[in-house]
């Protein structure tokens, strides 16, 4: 039955995935006074390009397809690890803290390579920004991650958010607030978000994720996209899994469970409106003025675990 | 019988070199050395295994025909190593049995086949020595046989002074190492001594041995700032050879200091631990740092080397914190990270080093400027430097995670020690490890992008044919082993786990480290059907051209190149480089309408300057001073004669 039900959670959270960017989209245009597309166009978006041929450049390799493949593999092995709606996950392991870092990492490690594949400067160019970014991103992403586990005596995430669950929400100390912060900065590098790249840009000044991809189509690219919107969820459900998981089903009736799923959806609500309020008031920040975010992000998580260690 | 095994390998061993030369004038029997060697090469292995999954000891002891006490043992850990050199060369051997005849004939061809299996047999040597005679003397050798292996390949002025600097330090390791063994005299005789006396030595004197062993041990593990040979000396050598130095010779350093600061003294002060882990830090940083900036392959590569011993270096120093403070399970776990990562990072290096042999011999070029595009053209290649590539970055599923996941859980294991400072400290050395492994993403999609993926920069690049079969075998091996051990790392950490056991007595492979071989086979078969089924499902595509913004031209040197992909890292990052930059432009006064710019831009290592300099001038003057003495004048030498006997007759008096 648990099985049953962590399965579930991993097809919900992938499912899910598309909806949380139409609607952020669409809350971001209602912000700016525009009408905005539909919150279900992102998945005719994706019907659509798993419909079209696939365009390969005829200079590249077999790499070019296979990253796609790889990225979108590898970030559904990430949903496995996270609880959505009771504290328990498809896989549970102790220490996959560090697994989940390292599978975000290989996902972002194709695509550069992937994107270097199609011969043209754009790619080159986003894979080197973007190997700034996740370089620089990796440490402070481990490092408050370490903190929560620290907190929680525990190496595996099912077992962070559960030991979250049994704290009163009103004791929650400095630390985590430290731990949560430096985790939503790398999560707003980590999904590519303003300000640190825009991901509805096509200027290439500007671009790091759009100039990886801009020589995929079709399918791949519907791959890529959906990859993306997946990373992004994962990483909200990640943020609310280990700071603010009460709501989540204690047992497996159907009653806990329904309230479990509004309680989300209310939570990832909450997430999809701050995103998009600050995406629509801050701007996007010049490239060398990231390693500045990324760098309040690793003090903020040295603290984090500075404290943990010292308040055990 | 396993006994018998090891001497019958030992003599196989010697016999190459032997029937190498009497065989030199037979043309039929070309192929005779590399299989001969293999062979032994097999022995080798086999006997490792029994010793190491086994647990048989055994001793071969010549002090009855040697003036000096002279002895083998192999014990788990021995074997552990005995097994790291002989499953890495043999890959090594078969790339090499295609690779020197193809590159070197004649009498450089026997030099190759003559010193390359006394160079192997004196890492043997080193890691199965039983006395400090038997260690020292296969230490010598190892030097000795690999800096005539890199004059094999010529020796122009620029590559002397390269092996002059590799002797100096090695040499000056060595004295550390020799100072390290003569520390226990009485006692320096066999290991087993020592061990004894180890636990009656006074503590400073424990210090004192462990720090030589450090500088010594360091100094040919190549830790910075003792790393100054190693980018010098690994690129100049045969590929073949470049894979055995970095690969398997740096590791003997690993094992003379386990040996040392684990067998023999058992740990120390947690301060030692705390030494070992900055040292692992700054290597590390140091190391990839250095590395990306480089677009010769082999001399990043050799950095990449530097980075990894600091990665093997945070798991020792963890283990030896651990130990300082009673924490025998979590001790364990390190060391097994640390162990076990000198393996995984044999069999990737040494793969990256062929890999680059491979493209040297397709591409005649190691400059990743001139390369691109070689996946098309050596596939089987590309697809093995790939896998190599995602193992040094520790990626999932393949090998240098597992060790680099160990250290990370060690590090965790730590926030729950009483001890405050380690309870601290060893978290936060996670997360260097995180930007360590950061870097070496970014550096690695920069080699694995610029020199297989794209458009070839360069017509030889261009032109690129895959490599012969016994090369592409021996690295198909060594990519088998990657993925093997990333996905079921239970197969060595079960040996590793009872080999830490018996060298940290007390301590057992805790339970934790046994979860991620639950949990890697998984999501390996996940991730194998998932992307066979995407596979499966999108198999139509058109090829088309690049877009180029609806331009025509769009032509190879528009891609992004190995310095322009590394440039947002290096600014970042620009207070390790301190590049030394010109910019002229002609005429000066017109900074807009010039008629000639012209810029140079050269890293200087800055700080490695400011660090030798001073002892290289101080030597220099101390030199120059004592040359006053050297007058040539027969009568001043016969004044010194006389001088010196009227010393010795006042020393025998009153001494």
């Amino acid at each position: 039955m648990t099985l049953v039900m962590n399965a579930l959670q991993v097809l919900l959270l992938i499912l899910l995935a598309p909806l949380v960017r139409g609607v952020i989209a669409r809350l971001k245009a209602r912000i700016q006074n525009r009408h905005g597309a539909s919150v279900w166009r992102p998945y005719a978006d994706l019907l659509k390009l798993f419909r079209k041929e696939d365009l390969v450049p005829a200079s590249a390799s077999f790499v070019f397809r296979l990253a796609p493949m790889v990225l979108f593999t590898s970030t559904l092995v990430v949903t496995a690890f996270v609880p959505l709606l009771h504290g328990s996950a498809l896989l549970d392991a102790t220490g996959d803290f560090i697994l989940l870092v390292y599978l975000v990492a290989m996902g972002r490690f194709c695509l550069m390579l992937g994107a270097m594949d199609g011969g043209s400067s754009f790619g080159g160019m986003g894979a080197s920004r973007e190997a700034l970014v996740s370089t620089l991103s990796e440490a402070p992403f481990l490092l408050s991650l370490m903190s929560v586990a620290i907190a929680a005596r525990t190496g595996s995430i099912a077992g962070m958010v559960q030991w979250t669950m049994g704290q009163s929400f009103f004791q929650f100390s400095a630390v985590h607030a430290l731990a949560f912060v430096a985790l939503a900065l790398v999560a707003i590098a980590e999904t590519g978000r303003i300000p640190v790249d825009n991901p509805t840009t096509h200027l290439e000044l500007t671009m790091i994720h759009e100039a990886m991809v801009l020589e995929y189509s079709g399918p791949s690219l519907a791959l890529i996209e959906w990859a993306s919107a997946i990373k992004l969820t994962v990483v909200m459900a990640l943020l609310i899994g280990l700071f603010v998981p009460w709501g989540m089903a204690s047992s497996l009736s159907a009653l806990a469970l329904a309230v479990a799923s509004l309680v989300l959806l209310l939570k990832i609500a909450a997430l999809v409106l701050i995103l998009a309020l600050v995406e629509s008031s801050v701007a996007k920040l010049r490239m060398y003025l990231v390693p500045d975010f990324l760098g309040v992000a690793s003090a903020l998580a040295i603290l984090a675990v500075v404290f943990t260690a010292l308040m055990r | 019988m396993t006994r018998l095994a090891f001497d019958s390998f030992l003599v196989a061993m010697l016999s190459v070199p032997v029937v190498t030369l009497i065989s030199r004038r037979w043309p039929k029997a070309r192929a005779l050395p590399p299989v001969l060697l293999m062979g032994s090469l097999a022995a080798g292995v086999a006997v490792a295994a029994v010793g190491f999954w086994g647990g048989q000891r055994f001793t071969v002891d010549v002090s009855q025909v040697a003036s000096f006490s002279f002895a083998l043992s192999v014990d788990r850990l021995s074997a552990f190593f005995l097994l790291l050199i002989c499953s890495v060369a043999l890959p090594v051997i078969l790339f090499s049995s295609s690779y020197i005849p193809r590159h070197y004939a004649g009498v450089r061809r026997h030099w190759l086949w003559v010193l390359l299996p006394l160079f192997l047999l004196s890492m043997v040597l080193v890691v199965t020595a039983s006395t400090a005679f038997a260690f020292l003397f296969g230490w010598e050798l190892m030097t000795l046989f690999s800096a005539g292996l890199i004059l094999i390949d010529g020796d122009s002025e620029q590559r002397r002074h390269n092996i002059f600097i590799y002797l100096l330090m090695m040499h000056a390791g060595a004295a550390a190492v020799i100072g390290a063994f003569l520390l226990f005299l009485p006692h320096a005789g066999n290991f087993a001594e020592m061990r004894a006396s180890a636990t009656l030595m006074p503590p400073p004197l424990r210090t004192a041995v462990f720090l030589l062993a450090f500088v010594g041990f360091g100094t040919k593990a190549g830790i910075v700032p003792l790393h100054l040979w190693l980018p010098r000396a690994h690129p100049i050598a045969p590929s073949p050879v470049s894979a055995l130095m970095s690969g398997v010779m740096l590791k003997t350093a690993i094992y003379g200091f386990v040996r040392f600061a684990f067998d023999f003294l058992g740990g120390g002060p947690s301060w030692w631990g705390y030494l070992v882990l900055l040292t692992g830090c700054v290597s590390g940083l140091l190391g990839v740092l250095y590395a990306i900036s480089e677009h010769d392959l082999k001399r990043l590569l050799a950095y990449h080397s530097v980075e990894n011993i600091g990665i093997i270096y945070l798991g020792l120093g963890s283990a030896l914190v651990f130990t300082a403070n009673h924490a025998s399970i979590w001790a364990a776990l390190a060391l097994t990270a640390a162990l076990l990562h000198c393996l995984n990072h044999a069999i990737f290096k040494s793969l990256l080093f062929l890999g680059a042999g491979a493209i040297s011999d397709a591409a005649h070029t190691l400059d990743l400027e001139e390369l691109g595009g070689l996946q098309k053209r050596m596939r089987l290649t590309g697809a093995v430097f790939l896998i190599a590539c995602c193992s040094i970055v520790g990626l999932p599923l393949f090998n240098g995670f597992v060790s680099e996941w160990l250290t990370f859980r060690s590090f965790l294991a730590a926030s729950e020690m009483t001890n405050l400072s380690a309870a601290i400290v060893l978290p936060l050395a996670a997360g260097v490890l995180a930007l360590i492994g950061g870097l070496a993403a970014a550096c690695f999609a920069k080699v694995y992008g610029v020199a297989f993926l794209g458009r070839p920069r360069s017509r030889q690049a261009g032109s690129a044919n895959e490599v012969s079969l016994p090369m592409q075998a021996g690295m198909g091996v060594l990519a088998t082993a990657c993925v093997v051990i990333g996905i079921f790392p239970g197969l060595v950490l079960r040996g590793l786990g009872t080999l830490t056991e018996e060298l940290l007595p007390g301590a057992a492979l805790p339970p934790a480290a046994a979860s991620l071989s639950g949990v890697l086979p998984w999501i390996a078969l996940f991730v194998l059907v998932l992307v066979a089924g995407i596979a499966a499902f999108k198999r139509a595509k058109k090829l088309t051209a690049t877009w180029a913004c609806g331009l025509p031209g769009l032509d190879e040197r528009m891609q992004y190149t190995s310095t322009a992909f590394s440039k947002p890292l290096r600014r970042v990052f620009s207070q390790v480089y301190k590049a030394d930059r010109t910019l002229d432009v002609v005429p000066a006064d017109q900074p807009y309408f010039p008629v000639s710019i012209s810029y140079r831009s050269v890293r200087t290592t800055s700080f490695e300057k400011s660090l030798y300099r001073p002892g290289v001038d101080a030597i220099v003057t101390a030199a120059n001073r004592l040359r006053q003495l050297q007058t040539g004048n027969i009568q001043v030498y016969l004044l010194y004669i006389f001088a010196a006997l009227i010393a010795l007759l006042m020393f025998m008096r009153w001494a």
